[in-house]
């Protein structure tokens, strides 16, 4: 870009607090061809200013030098597929936080506008892509959360093929009588309905089913997804723009349970089996046929546990309320006791369970089980630390241990890590590799011909898995996320749910899968940068194969060819630019958001030599949490060290250890990075953004304790969006560091 | 396997306890706020929550067996902030029952009156038809010949006395100690007492006399006033009667008490005029008892009253004791303004009421006064052992 | 291209449906009563299980509204009239006056010469702010607003120093109607009042606080800059108790379970355990309720030092002469009567619909005031509007809901 126009702004104090007109020079020195000041930029009269000048052609690029790019956004949206935009945040970043009038804050002030202009300069205008698309859904799984999806992505218009490994339709459901109310009053059985959707997804033209079907593999990205399975013995493979994987979950094993008789009396059965009888209409006790007298229910059976599930499965005592109110409709009779930790019935289950307690003939009582003992045909359990304070012996005809469940998932990335092991023992290069390569075999080898979607990914057949095997991405705010763009979990495979909870994920996951593909088609980039038009470009000339792009993308994006070179797939992309951060050859680069682009407004940025005392700070802040800090804590007027820099970033990830190379050895005497939490409860929107960048910094203090610098220059701060009050604290605290370490000794070279 | 015996709960006991009126228990989730909220629960005695989760498994003697449901007033706190309506107040009347019945000797008798849903007529006609007949015996069921008449011409005072004073000390009496030794046996297992009987009796006495647990009751105030005044009637009623006998049979000792006598050799066909003192106190008695009963019947009708659900066991009670209530007054009313033959058979029925009432004490609600008073103790001696 | 569908309330849950719908290519009008999106959940300092700030997804939510030409969202803005037009419905908004118009830089100097204070309704009144003003620092749309009503008669200095003309103190409301395809009702919930539950001191103790007020005395932004501190007397608690089920799973007050109270009293006692290492915490429940993965708070939060959970509803909250608290308890597991003592009290009360206030669109309502879907009317209920639950299962619900609208609106083109 040539024809770069600053726009500066002295309104909100600006005009004020420094001296605008100076400003003009530093943007022409980088580039500026037009220098336009305006009272108001954001008002009609200054925003037209800007359009006039970009639909005259007298500007193809425009640095904004105002407020922060999280205001006015509405007012300076110009189309950014025809012009880039740089915004400048001289009010948050220079006025509200810095005095007036001083000579600190005019060469902060213009520094960034040196900075933003030669950015700007540098950015390049984003490609539309023009692939054609495919409009399938594909649901992998046919239980109650799968043909929800399915008729939800039929119902907003998409085809859907549907794929169920079993005979037919209907998963666990389709063998329960009754379900729980999910409308008022709350405190009877209703009868189940999964027939009824069942024979919808089959009738409806939209959905193609296909049961007894595997996938053999997956290839491509969202919007082309090439789908090829085996179904009823026959091979077919077609299209499909976006996947929901609705597997479903299995009940925990219980021959793990032999301490609660399961496996030593036939009258010791899991939650499912009991539900097995009720679906028939069949209860009774195995051993002998006839109806029991009292039966047990023992809650948490192998849940809770760290010897088993540590987790809940949620669902268990709601399961136990519907098999106690079914045994009471038809045998009143039959005593039921409920032996559990905590009876656990949210919400309007409450109401449910209740109704279901109020009963004559079931008992409900706090206390553990840890063993139920055989007694001829009979069973028998204590009850320790029940709240009576003694134990209690309670006899049993029939015991129904209420298991937890696990998902029907595939470890992707444990999987790929056999496979490359496997492929390092075949190549036999070295001794350790191959001993290496053979612990992970051992450790890791179960997890092979688990696979479900067989995705030709590098990294692995089937979604990352995280926390006890579910595959989301743990995210509050967006549940349904997963490490695979255009492939969406829902139900009992995602998290331990309930049937009215996997049914609103089923819908959900269809609304997921319909939007990737929708917006794929507008070559937009999904959660957490949507509406990105902008995709990266590879080039691939200078690409030395070192695969940390492939390695580190969080999203699987990179295939690599037999040599190792990336393969792009603009569709399975977040724009979250971690492979650029990840590149030692700078050969990845967005359009406004790459490695020269940034490096430039390093580059631009001046170094006073050490006689002035005028150190230099440079801040990398993710977009995400730590500028919408820094925004906050200026408006509230906080105010910090001068001699700090701030350059956002898309994410920590997305930094490249040549910017703080190029910074140090351009004299600036140390270097911030703040970003999100990272680790077990990270809250990083790219998941392990920050993590890598922790990683790669190692290294880099490495590199500097060689050149004889100290490390302390450079440094990574976890903040969140909320602590405002920390951003001051640590640049101040940064440039005392800096102080006392002294400028930087390569100053000048 | 777990050592030491373990306990276990039966069906069917739970379900007796049900069908004796506790079934809304079965909705109690233990979450305790009942106790909490109990003024009177302490420490050593925490209740209702226990008492519920005994029934839900159904272990009918540790619920009969605990002191703690005596020491329970019934204010009904429990249920009416009982989150789930399981109605813990009703399950310690329930309990009440129950143990009076299992203390009760001769056991069968305790069933008797523990079925009073069923058993009532027997509990009140047999005394009806004993005093009927007496009288017939005595002088053929004639009423007096009317103008200023005694009931000691229809029943003279030694008939009555020589029925009751046996009846009293002796069929109600027996029973009673013998179930009270028995509870103080049961609620001794396995727990220390100190201090001395007595003492802690007259503490226990001294604060019954006021109510003053009663009066820590937070929505159940209205009963405390009922039982209040019934309590204190009974006992002038009980007062006078003893003295009148003391001076009947020695009317004409000059003592300085008893400064009336007959006119003329009238002898014991005499009776008092309103302005004795004696008859005061009776008077005062039989006032303060229509004024519980009263209280206690507005107590139990009104709606929105927490009173917890009447069964047939304390209902019997409380219909004698109105009973004997409305029949003591009626009678001296009646002596006034009736004809002598409609008074004379108010007379008999009152006379019957009162032999139930005291037939029954050991064994029906009234058995209270034996073991909430032991209950009392038994607790102070407890606290004072543990410190 | 069928009409819009709406939202109503831009809560976590209305705006996950709005931008859910709208990234799906659909248009779509948000409309929310108060000056700014983010509803109960920007009103919160953390969220389990990972502990982490609302703001953080309210701040990509933001933006996704922001940067999509497909919504539109009203704010200030309430439902005054809907009827049914053929198989969607015909909407009459009533928008509050702009006394503050789309010219606000949010320069803030209006605020600075403001010469009225009013309680602060984004810090639940526990602090005051200028009547103009911020909604608050996390607010979007970024524009001042204006509580007329506390404006002393003739004062028209906000006026006089706003460069920007942004300013109008005649500003009048607006009405217009608009036709939709299908609705999803996001309207939210309320505490349920501490004051309703006199025998645990609510209303009658300063130190008996709700759970809600918690959050806002643990944010950066809250009334006491995030320092948890007792009303009574600005002290740092040295013992605090948490009274769970105040109010709920309670025929005397909300029969239903409010299904995050657990959690969020366990994540609260993280707040206390980080800010004042050595306090005493209490949690007293009836049902430890942590289900799924969420059971992980549960043994973390009890595996710190100086936190213990007892069985046992607290019956009654009483204040001792020495200014402490005193809660009468029975610990069931123990089955002794206590009386503890605490120097905060803060009860876990349960959640309110709005919906239980008025039927918006004639929604039907369960006897709890919860709103059911109708499908034949295109009408939908997303978040807690629909049944009690924690964030991500109502993100989960209103990105559900935002497909079960499109497929209603679907037909109805």
């Amino acid at each position: 870009m040539d024809k770069i126009g600053l726009f500066v702004c002295t309104g909100c104090e600006i005009g004020k607090a420094i001296d605008v007109d100076a400003l003009e020079e530093a943007g022409r020195d980088k580039g500026a061809k037009q220098f336009v000041k305006h009272a108001c930029l954001c008002n009609p009269e200054g925003v037209a200013l800007i359009q006039k000048a970009i639909d005259g052609g007298e500007v193809d690029a425009v640095a904004i030098a105002a407020c922060s790019n999280r205001a006015k956004v509405a007012e300076f949206s110009f189309d950014r597929t025809k012009t880039p935009v740089e915004r400048i945040a001289l009010r948050e970043q220079v006025v509200w936080t810095h005095p007036g009038g001083e000579e600190d804050t005019q060469m902060l002030a213009a520094d960034l506008v040196r900075m933003g202009v030669a950015k700007v300069g540098r950015m390049t205008l984003p490609k539309k892509l023009d692939d054609t698309l495919d409009d399938t859904v594909l649901v992998v799984g046919g239980g109650l959360a799968g043909l929800t999806a399915a008729n939800a992505a039929a119902g907003m218009g998409h085809p859907v093929v549907l794929v169920e490994k079993g005979e037919q339709l209907g998963g666990y459901m389709a063998g329960l009588k009754d379900v729980l109310p999910e409308t008022p009053p709350y405190d009877r059985l209703h009868s189940n309905t999964v027939a009824a959707l069942v024979k919808e997804v089959e009738a409806s033209k939209q959905i193609k089913v296909l049961t007894r079907g595997t996938i053999k593999s997956i290839t491509g990205q969202p919007g082309m997804f090439e789908v090829s399975l085996e179904a009823n013995g026959v091979a077919q493979s077609f299209k499909a723009g976006a996947i929901v994987q609705a597997t479903g979950s299995r009940p925990y094993d219980a021959t793990k349970l032999g301490h609660l008789g399961y496996g030593k009396s036939p009258n010791v059965l899991t939650a499912q089996e009991l539900d097995a009888q009720l679906g028939a209409g069949a209860l009774k006790r195995p051993s002998d046929g006839k109806l029991p007298g009292r039966v047990l229910f023992v809650q948490c059976a192998g849940s809770r546990d760290a010897n088993h599930l540590p987790y809940c499965s949620s669902e268990c005592c709601a399961t136990t309320l519907r098999q106690v109110a079914a045994i009471h409709r038809d045998h009143p009779e039959i005593e039921c006791a409920v032996v559990y930790k905590d009876m656990r019935a949210p919400g309007q289950l409450e109401h449910f369970y209740l109704a279901v307690q109020s009963k004559p003939n079931s008992l409900f009582a706090r206390g553990t089980i840890d063993e139920v003992q055989v007694k001829g045909d009979g069973l028998c359990a204590r009850v320790k630390d029940s709240i009576l304070g003694d134990e209690l012996q309670l006899d049993a005809d029939l015991v129904v241990l209420a298991v937890g469940m696990c998902p029907n998932s595939a470890d992707g990335e444990a999987i790929r890590q056999v496979r490359d092991a496997k492929a390092r023992i075949a190549k036999n290069e070295s001794e350790e590799q191959v001993r290496q390569g053979k612990e992970t075999v051992d450790k890791l080898g179960h997890h092979e011909g688990t696979e479900i979607l067989n995705l030709v990914y590098r990294q692995g057949p089937d979604l990352p898995v995280l926390r006890y095997a579910f595959p989301d991405s743990h995210y509050i705010c967006f549940p349904y996320e997963t490490r695979r763009t255009g492939v969406y979990a829902a139900g009992t495979v995602r998290a331990p749910m309930d049937a009215a909870q996997a049914t609103e994920d089923g819908f959900g996951a269809a609304m997921k899968a319909v939007q990737c593909i929708s917006a794929a088609k507008r070559s937009e980039a999904v959660h957490p940068r949507a509406g990105d038009i902008g995709v990266a470009e590879f080039f691939l000339q200078r690409c030395t194969q070192c695969k940390r792009c492939t390695e580190e993308c969080p999203f699987g994006t990179l295939n690599e060819d037999v040599k190792g070179t990336p393969e792009y797939n603009p569709w399975r992309c977040r724009r979250c630019g971690i492979c650029l951060g990840s590149c030692p050859e700078r050969i990845i680069s967005f359009p406004d958001y790459s490695v020269d682009a940034i490096a430039t407004a390093i580059k631009a940025m001046e170094v006073p030599d050490e006689t002035e005392e005028k150190p230099r700070i440079l801040a990398f802040l993710c977009e995400n949490d730590a500028l919408p800090a820094l925004d906050e804590a200026a408006a509230r007027g906080m105010k910090w060290n001068p001699w700090i820099r701030v350059i956002p970033v898309r994410c920590l990830g997305a930094i490249n250890t040549v910017w703080i190379a190029d910074s140090l050895s351009s004299g600036v005497d140390g270097v911030l990075m703040l970003g999100c939490k990272s680790g077990d409860d990270y809250q990083c929107h790219y998941i392990r953004g920050s993590e890598l960048c922790k990683t790669r910094m190692t290294n880099v203090r490495e590199t500097l304790s060689r050149l004889t610098l100290e490390p302390e220059r450079v440094q990574i701060h976890e903040i969140g969006r909320n602590e405002f009050a920390r951003i001051p604290e640590i640049f101040d605290a940064f440039a005392e560091t800096i102080t006392s370490v002294g400028p930087n000794p390569y100053k000048g070279f | 396997m777990a050592s030491g015996t373990a306990l276990v709960p039966s069906s069917a006991a739970r379900l007796e306890i049900y069908g004796r009126g506790g079934e809304a228990s079965a909705r109690c989730y233990q979450c305790a706020t009942c106790s909490s909220v109990c003024e009177l629960a302490t420490e050593d005695h925490t209740f209702p929550r226990r008492q519920m989760l005994w029934t839900q498994w159904g272990l009918r003697d540790r619920l009969a067996g605990d002191p703690g449901i005596w020491l329970c007033h019934q204010c009904n706190d429990c249920t009416v902030r009982c989150p789930r309506d399981a109605r813990p107040g009703d399950i310690m009347q329930v309990a009440r029952g129950m143990a009076i019945e299992e203390l009760a000797f001769p056991r069968f008798v305790g069933h008797l009156v523990g079925r009073a849903r069923t058993t009532w007529v027997l509990l009140l006609g047999i005394p009806f038809l004993f005093w009927t007949l007496l009288v017939y015996l005595h002088n053929g069921l004639t009423p007096a010949a009317g103008g200023d008449w005694a009931y000691a011409e229809i029943v003279p005072h030694w008939m009555i006395y020589s029925v009751y004073f046996p009846t009293f000390f002796v069929l109600a009496g027996v029973p009673a100690l013998v179930g009270a030794s028995r509870a103080w046996k049961k609620w001794g297992e396995g727990r220390k007492r100190a201090g001395s009987f007595v003492t802690n009796l007259i503490a226990v006495l001294t604060e019954i006399v006021v109510h003053r647990r009663f009066g820590k009751c937070g929505v159940g105030k209205g009963r405390k006033w009922g039982h209040f005044f019934i309590f204190w009637g009974f006992i002038l009623a009980a007062v006078t009667s003893g003295f009148l006998v003391v001076w009947l049979y020695a009317y004409d000792l000059e003592l300085p008490l008893f400064s009336y006598r007959c006119p003329g050799a009238a002898g014991p066909t005499c009776h008092l005029p309103l302005d004795n003192w004696m008859k005061i106190m009776g008077n005062i008695g039989a006032v303060s008892l229509v004024l519980g009963g009263v209280l206690i019947l507005i107590n139990r009708l009104s709606p929105g009253q927490p009173a917890g659900k009447s069964m047939a066991f304390d209902n019997l009670l409380l219909a004698v004791v109105l009973l004997v209530i409305a029949t003591g007054v009626g009678a001296e009313v009646g002596r006034l303004v009736l004809n002598p033959g409609v008074a004379m058979w108010i007379y008999i029925v009152h006379l019957s009421s009162v032999l139930c009432l005291f037939l029954s004490v050991p064994y029906s609600k009234f058995a209270h006064m034996v073991y909430r008073t032991l209950a009392l103790v038994h607790e102070r001696m407890v606290t004072a052992a543990k410190s | 291209m069928s009409q819009p569908l709406m939202i109503v309330g831009a809560g976590i849950a209305g705006v996950t449906s709005a931008a859910e719908a709208a990234e799906a290519g659909r248009e779509v009008i948000l409309v929310e009563k108060d000056p700014s999106v983010g509803g109960r959940v920007l009103r919160s300092h953390h969220y389990f299980p990972k502990m982490c700030p609302p703001s953080c997804g309210m701040e990509i939510n933001t933006r996704r509204l922001e940067n999509n030409p497909r919504v539109t969202v009203k704010v200030r803005t309430t439902v005054k009239r809907a009827e049914p037009v053929g198989k969607g419905w015909r909407v009459t908004l009533e928008r509050q006056p702009d006394y503050v118009n789309q010219n606000c830089t949010a320069c803030g100097e209006c605020s600075k010469v403001c010469p009225a204070k009013v309680p602060d309704p984004f810090n639940l009144k526990l602090s005051e702010v200028p009547a103009i003003r911020l909604p608050h620092g996390e607010a979007w749309p970024r524009r001042f607003v204006l509580d007329r009503t506390a404006c002393p008669a003739g004062c028209t200095k906000c006026v006089e120093v706003c460069t920007y003309k942004a300013i109008d103190l005649d500003a009048k409301p607006t009405e217009e109607t608009v036709e939709v395809s299908a609705v999803v009702l996001a309207t939210g919930w309320r505490p349920y009042a501490k004051e309703k539950l006199v025998e645990l001191g609510g209303g009658l103790y300063p130190d008996v606080i709700a759970n809600v007020e918690l959050e806002r005395l643990t944010a950066p932004a809250g009334p006491t800059g995030g320092k948890i501190l007792r009303p009574s007397n600005g002290q740092a608690p040295k013992k605090v108790a948490f009274v769970q089920c105040a109010g709920s799973r309670d025929r005397n007050h909300l029969p239903y379970c409010s299904a995050v109270c657990c959690l969020a009293s366990l994540k609260q006692a993280t707040y206390v355990k980080n800010q004042i290492p050595d306090a005493e915490v209490t949690i007293y429940y009836i049902d430890r309720r942590t289900p799924g993965r969420n059971e992980d708070v549960l043994t973390k939060t009890t595996a710190l030092e100086g936190v213990r959970l007892v069985k046992g509803k607290v019956g009654k909250v009483t204040r001792r002469d020495d200014g402490t608290l005193a809660l009468r308890v029975e610990d069931v597991d123990r089955g002794q009567l206590l009386e503890a003592t605490a120097d905060l009290v803060v009860l876990a009360t349960g959640m309110v619909p709005n919906l239980a206030d008025g039927a918006l669109f004639g929604v039907e309502r369960d006897p709890d005031g919860f709103g059911l879907d109708d499908l034949s009317r295109g009408l939908f209920v997303a978040g807690v509007a629909r049944r009690p639950e924690d964030v991500a299962a109502s993100v989960r619900d209103a990105t559900g809901a935002a497909a079960k609208a499109i497929v209603a609106a679907g037909r109805s083109a």
